[in-house]
């Protein structure tokens, strides 16, 4: 077995020259968390605007399966999506079982109640007065929601990176509905799973490196859209 | 209240307000006439704030009768308060900035009247100008202090130029410079024809001239007096006549 400095220099080597099938990956990864929170965001954002801004019977209840469904396990979103997406589940006839949609579809679920419940509170912390001086000033209520959405806008960004970072981590649902199948299912963390089975570290080493700096570039271009972050005296 | 010749621009009758089966507004009848300055007093939660809040049109009243150039309006109140928001302007006690520089502030609702940039930054420019506040127009809201709030708060509503200006308890917390401050911006704004209506716990406004004081108690309105003291001179009767009296004098 490689010593573990050893597999490091590895993997090192392997992301500078640009090594193909790593870099294929890589993109595989991105670009399928990419259309997942794409596509849950403005859809989870409504949620969390309704949740926080009127009231209704259940709504408590809601919030509370919201703050619930964060913690259900990746595989536990696999099976079930395995099981209706299967040739002899409902939803059969879509063909969808390892394909990218399928683990699109997983993503969105995983990544919706984070939104959800983290957007919520962060505008339900928002001061009433944004709403009312935006009113009075001539805005439409359309308009009043940007300019809400605006000013929790450091709330909102926490959201959508701890929601990033939950599906472009998660390997227990992209594994069971996309099947790992190289070049088209095979991501980041389903890449480490079977790069370790099959004992070559050096691989998974450096996929693990690509998800933790290309994480922190796109955390730090996030933190600039999110402001200062600081209570300024 | 008014001139006989000419009906007030804007005319509230029969407010009533509850919540939570409490009373907050019992029959209340507001009217206003051009650049008249009206004081509002009443106790903390004597329902000063709400009435400002729906004579903004940012809550529903249970029943209200609106009148605009005498001629009553009729239709849903979601529809009159299209016509309350776009005539009035509501100041917090604590007026809210917006997360961006003073600039931004005083021109957000200017850019929702879909004026071209260059206007904006004229008018925003001459508002800056005429308040002596050109110096804090870069900088950020939360550096400003609270007396600077204040102030760039007034002069963004003032650049709408709205009909009616609300402005609750604008002197709570402000040291003496700033309230002088901001009496000047008052006076300016009714030079340019805005009705002010600003409310206070504290009957004593002597550095304005108050054209008219109304006084609110548990939800009512019991004219320009408190209870305790029915027995006073009448509202003055006109915009012309500022009417200086101060509660505390005595009378005659």
């Amino acid at each position: 077995m490689e010593t573990l400095s050893e597999a490091s220099r590895q993997a090192l080597y392997l992301l500078f020259t640009g090594d193909k099938a790593l870099w294929t990956i890589i993109g595989i990864s991105f670009t399928v968390s990419l259309r997942a929170i794409l596509f849950a965001a403005p859809f989870a954002l409504i949620c969390a605007f309704t949740l926080a801004y009127t009231a209704f019977p259940g709504r408590r209840l809601l919030i509370s399966l919201f703050n619930t469904a964060l913690s259900i396990p990746a595989v536990v979103v696999g099976l079930t999506l395995y099981m209706l997406l299967s040739r002899v589940g409902p939803l059969g006839d879509l063909r969808l079982l390892f394909t990218q949609d399928a683990m699109i579809i997983g993503q969105v679920i995983l990544c919706f109640p984070i939104l959800v419940a983290m957007g919520h509170s962060a505008l339900q912390a928002t001061d009433r007065r944004v709403w009312e001086t935006a009113l009075t000033l001539g805005a439409t209520p359309l308009r009043a929601l940007f300019t809400i959405i605006h000013e929790t806008r450091f709330g909102l960004t926490a959201a959508l990176i701890a929601a990033f970072g939950r599906i472009i981590a998660e390997v227990g649902s992209s594994m069971m509905v996309g099947g790992n199948i190289l070049n088209y299912t095979r991501n980041i963390p389903t890449a480490i799973a079977l790069e370790t089975s099959k004992g070559s570290f050096a691989q998974g080493i450096a996929l693990g490196l690509v998800l933790l700096l290309l994480a922190l570039a796109l955390n730090l271009a996030l933190t600039s859209i999110q402001g200062k972050g600081e209570v300024v005296p | 209240m008014n001139g006989q010749t000419k009906p007030p621009w804007l005319s509230l009758q029969g407010i009533n307000f509850s919540r939570a089966g409490r009373t907050i507004l019992s029959d209340i009848s507001v009217q206003f006439g051009d650049r008249e300055l009206t004081l509002l007093t009443g106790h903390n939660g004597s329902g000063k704030t709400t009435l400002l809040r729906i004579m903004a049109g940012l809550l529903k009243p249970d029943s209200a009768i609106l009148q605009l150039n005498g001629s009553q309006r009729t239709g849903s109140w979601m529809r009159n308060r299209g016509i309350l928001r776009a005539r009035c302007c509501y100041l917090h006690q604590q007026p809210y900035l917006f997360d961006a520089t003073v600039f931004d502030n005083i021109a957000y609702g200017l850019r929702r009247q879909g004026l071209d940039s260059s206007e904006i930054e004229r008018m925003v420019g001459d508002a800056l100008e005429v308040t002596a506040l050109d110096h804090l127009r870069r900088r950020h809201c939360n550096e400003l202090s609270g007396g600077e709030k204040q102030r760039v708060a007034m002069v963004r509503a003032w650049v709408l130029a709205p009909r009616l200006l609300l402005l609750d308890e604008p002197f709570a917390n402000m040291d003496k410079p700033s309230r002088g401050k901001c009496l000047a911006l008052i006076n300016q704004m009714q030079q340019d024809n805005i009705a002010v209506l600003l409310t206070s716990h504290d009957p004593q406004q002597g550095e304005l001239h108050i054209s008219r004081h109304l006084h609110l108690y548990q939800g009512r309105m019991v004219g320009k007096k408190s209870p305790a003291e029915p027995d006073q001179s009448p509202p003055a009767s006109g915009e012309g006549q500022p009417d200086n009296t101060k509660e505390m004098k005595p009378n005659e």
